[in-house]
């Protein structure tokens, strides 16, 4: 219904450009159109008809199509439908029109594919290396299907240094990162300070790449890249575990049993439950207050414990196949998560009543680190961050999968756009989890937990999944291929969209309340630097010089 | 009203008590199914490479020195204790102990080795039937030449260097 409503609006105003549309379900829509339109296309499509913009993607499809392909995603939330507008670009010259100056959130997006694929985003506002290390040659794409896994490209410059941006008059640089103690992995923030003020920032990942996605498109296969997606992340890892299969799912038109789906959604609400506590301690441990750190941890050991028996890995449930789930939950552990819900219901409670009134907790968080809804919108912000500042998005009401739709809860939101409203929504959102399996346990029918798979997967089918982590939507893009392994798989975690918007949160606010700011998006740098080939360069770390890194570094490896 | 929330605060920090498990010295145990260190049975094994086919990180290694023999190794490096090994053992050759203690200074502690002696099969060269087409073999009977793609591993480095890193696994063919 919203799927053809939509591509009669986009048909309505680009016929000519429009060369072929799928809408392989009610809540799907990809639609193919002429390279010089795809501007104007995202422009109606983001401004206009006020879609929120999740991702683009640049692939190599040389080899089937002869071409290089690019696809712009984009959410319908209020309408259940997930949008992508894609487009074909001639072999030799992979350029077009970039979409950043009208829909900033795409940013980052174009230079990596830039980087990564080659495409020249055209116009782009700012076209800075984002992904690749220093030294890499320029010309050389890691995700071009002519650049081997393990490739070492010619001509790697060990000397080549990053060319950071001239900061402001009248500002004093401070470097934050990519060391520092609320950071729990490399990120580089160079600061532009005006005496107390921040002024602004430069950011500089990806430091931790880790090539998950070329692995899964050359080496890896299809039931394999489950538990290497989980690894993308030690947070919400189950969140990509899912969102993968699901992708797969979606392009293969496999059917998930119920039992399996039932199972599913009960895991990620119980990752969502070990999260949301996990970062309600962090936050306050940020701010100092170590007393809640401590209680909230405390408070969230039995749910890693019952998933350890459930799953056989507190962490790493290493969940989802193609089609269906590997863990089931006898009656007894039914049982036992019930009574572990039910304490921890009651555990919660008074924290929750404690520090909704906590003058000191909100004196510290409160007016801090805001990003309103005009940010949330432009720089594509999801999840509590998104919520917190009244936008009412969550993925497992608006693009429901799993048993989402079997279950009753409510998205909880905030007005505040702070650091305090994300501590709000997220302390609140335990309740719903709970809520969440309690359901789940009670409707879980019986049957099979794995669907039976009789063929190898069409190829050349798109595939598009949002999950809801507990930081926000986490989308996965998959192109089916040969052999038994994706063409192309592109992982957005929401920190990626997430972090481009810290520097909007953290100018003219005190350099002292970065830290908490930054926190309170609960970045998580492994899932954004995810991608490519080689990696890790301290350069930063100036009292070294890079050679005597590179000798220390080898002379521990070998 | 703040002093009260202070109150309150307080109170769940003295109902919380002590917490604290005496582990490492006292052993902590694991629930049934956990997923530890997995192991090999020798006397089970057939060599069909199940597990090295669908392992994800590619820590099973299958090496035929010549028609009858076929080694296994497993490299106990970067295991992530998925437990898919184990799954797809047709021989159920492979469990998931509840060793979690893992930590060596000696990766060979951890190394396992099994040396099988193969015949061949006419008809199709394996004995594995996979469980569906997504777990479906690249490695079939003997062919040596599927070797070099697809059942070495190769190190990943913080750095660039010229020499492919084939050499860092060693197989011992004593
Ligand atoms: S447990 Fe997983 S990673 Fe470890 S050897 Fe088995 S399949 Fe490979
Ligand atoms: S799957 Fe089982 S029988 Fe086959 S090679 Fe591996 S351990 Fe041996």
């Amino acid at each position: 219904m919203f799927a053809r409503d939509k591509l009669n609006l986009l048909k309505a105003k680009f016929s000519s450009a429009i060369l072929r549309a799928d809408l392989p379900a009610d809540n799907r829509l990809y639609v193919f159109v002429e390279p010089r339109a795809i501007k104007p296309v995202c422009q109606h499509l983001f401004r206009d008809l006020d879609a929120r913009y999740v991702i683009s993607i640049g692939a190599d499809d040389r080899p089937y199509s002869g071409q290089f392909l690019v696809a712009h995603n984009f959410a319908f939330d209020r309408d259940h439908l997930l949008c992508s507008v894609l487009t074909h670009l001639p072999a030799d010259n992979p350029r077009l029109d970039s979409i950043a100056g009208v829909v900033t959130a795409a940013n980052w997006a174009e230079r990596e594919f830039r980087d990564l694929v080659g495409i020249e985003p055209v116009g782009h506002p700012y076209p800075k290396r984002l992904v690749l290390p220093d030294g890499w040659p320029d010309g050389a794409h890691p995700l071009r299907k002519d650049f081997a896994w393990n490739q070492v490209p010619e001509g790697f410059d060990d000397e080549r240094e990053f060319a950071f941006d001239e900061p402001p008059e009248g500002c004093m640089v401070v470097p934050f990162g990519p060391f520092h103690p609320t950071l729990d992995e490399p990120a580089h923030f160079r600061l532009y300070v005006e005496g107390e003020m921040v002024r602004g920032c430069e950011y500089r990942g990806f430091m931790v790449h880790r090539g998950i996605e070329k692995l899964a498109e050359s080496v890896l296969t299809y039931n394999e890249i489950p538990m290497m997606a989980e690894r993308i992340c030690g947070i919400c890892g189950c969140v990509h575990n899912v969102a993968y299969a699901q992708a797969v799912e979606s392009a293969a038109t496999i059917g998930v049993p119920p039992r399996a789906e039932y199972l599913r959604t009960i895991m990620l609400e119980i990752e969502r439950l070990h999260s949301h506590l996990l970062w309600v301690g962090l936050a306050c441990h940020i701010v100092g207050f170590d007393t809640l750190f401590m209680q909230s941890w405390r408070i969230r050991e039995p749910i890693m414990w019952i998933a350890e028996k459930i799953s056989g890995n507190r962490k790493t449930y290493a969940l989802c196949l193609i089609g269906g789930v590997r863990h089931d939950i006898t009656p007894e552990l039914k049982a036992e998560l019930r009574s572990i819900l039910d304490k921890l219901e009651a555990e919660w409670t008074p924290v929750v009543t404690a520090v909704l009134k906590d003058k000191n907790l909100q004196a510290r968080t409160r007016g801090v680190g805001v990003a309103d809804k005009t940010a949330c919108k432009n720089t594509g912000l999801v999840g509590p961050v998104a919520r917190a500042a009244g936008v009412d998005i969550d993925c497992r009401r608006d693009h429901p999968y799993a048993a989402y739709d079997r279950v009753d809860f409510d998205v909880i939101t905030a007005d505040g756009g702070d650091v305090w409203s994300r501590v709000v929504v997220r302390a609140k959102e335990v309740f719903e989890s709970i809520r969440i399996i309690r359901q789940c346990l009670e409707k879980m029918e019986a049957g099979p937990m794995q669907a039976v798979i009789k063929d190898e997967l069409p190829v050349g089918r798109l595939g598009l999944s949002s999950v809801e982590a507990p930081r926000g939507e986490s989308h996965h893009f998959v192109i089916t291929g040969e052999n038994n392994r994706p063409r192309r798989w592109r992982v957005r975690a929401p920190t990626y969209q997430n972090l481009q918007g810290v520097p909007a949160m953290i100018k003219d606010q005190q350099l002292a309340d970065m830290t908490i700011s930054l926190g309170s998006i609960d970045p998580c740098f492994s899932c954004t630097d995810r991608l490519e080939t080689v990696d890790l360069r301290t350069k930063a770390v100036k009292v070294w010089t890079p050679e005597e890194l590179v000798k220390m570094v080898r002379a521990k490896t070998t | 009203m703040s002093v009260l929330s202070k109150f309150q605060e307080a109170l769940v920090c003295l109902q919380a008590g002590r917490v604290t498990l005496p582990y490492p010295a006292q052993a902590q145990p694991v629930p049934a199914k956990f997923r530890g260190r997995p192991i090999f049975d020798a006397a089970k094994c057939i060599g069909c490479a199940g597990c090295a086919n669908n392992c994800p990180a590619r820590e099973i290694l299958v090496f035929d020195v010549c028609q009858e023999v076929r080694i296994l190794k497993y490299l106990g490096r970067r295991c992530t204790y998925c437990g898919r090994c184990a799954d797809v053992c047709p021989e159920k050759a492979i469990i998931m102990s509840h060793e979690f203690e893992n930590a060596t200074d000696a990766i060979a502690d951890i190394q396992q080795q099994i040396e099988l002696f193969m015949s061949t099969c006419q008809r199709c060269g394996r004995c594995f039937k996979e469980p569906s087409p997504l777990e479906q073999l690249k490695l079939k009977g003997y062919r040596m030449d599927d070797l070099g793609n697809e059942r070495w591993i190769y190190r990943s480095k913080a750095f660039l260097d010229e020499e492919q890193t084939v050499d860092d696994v060693n197989i011992e063919l004593d």
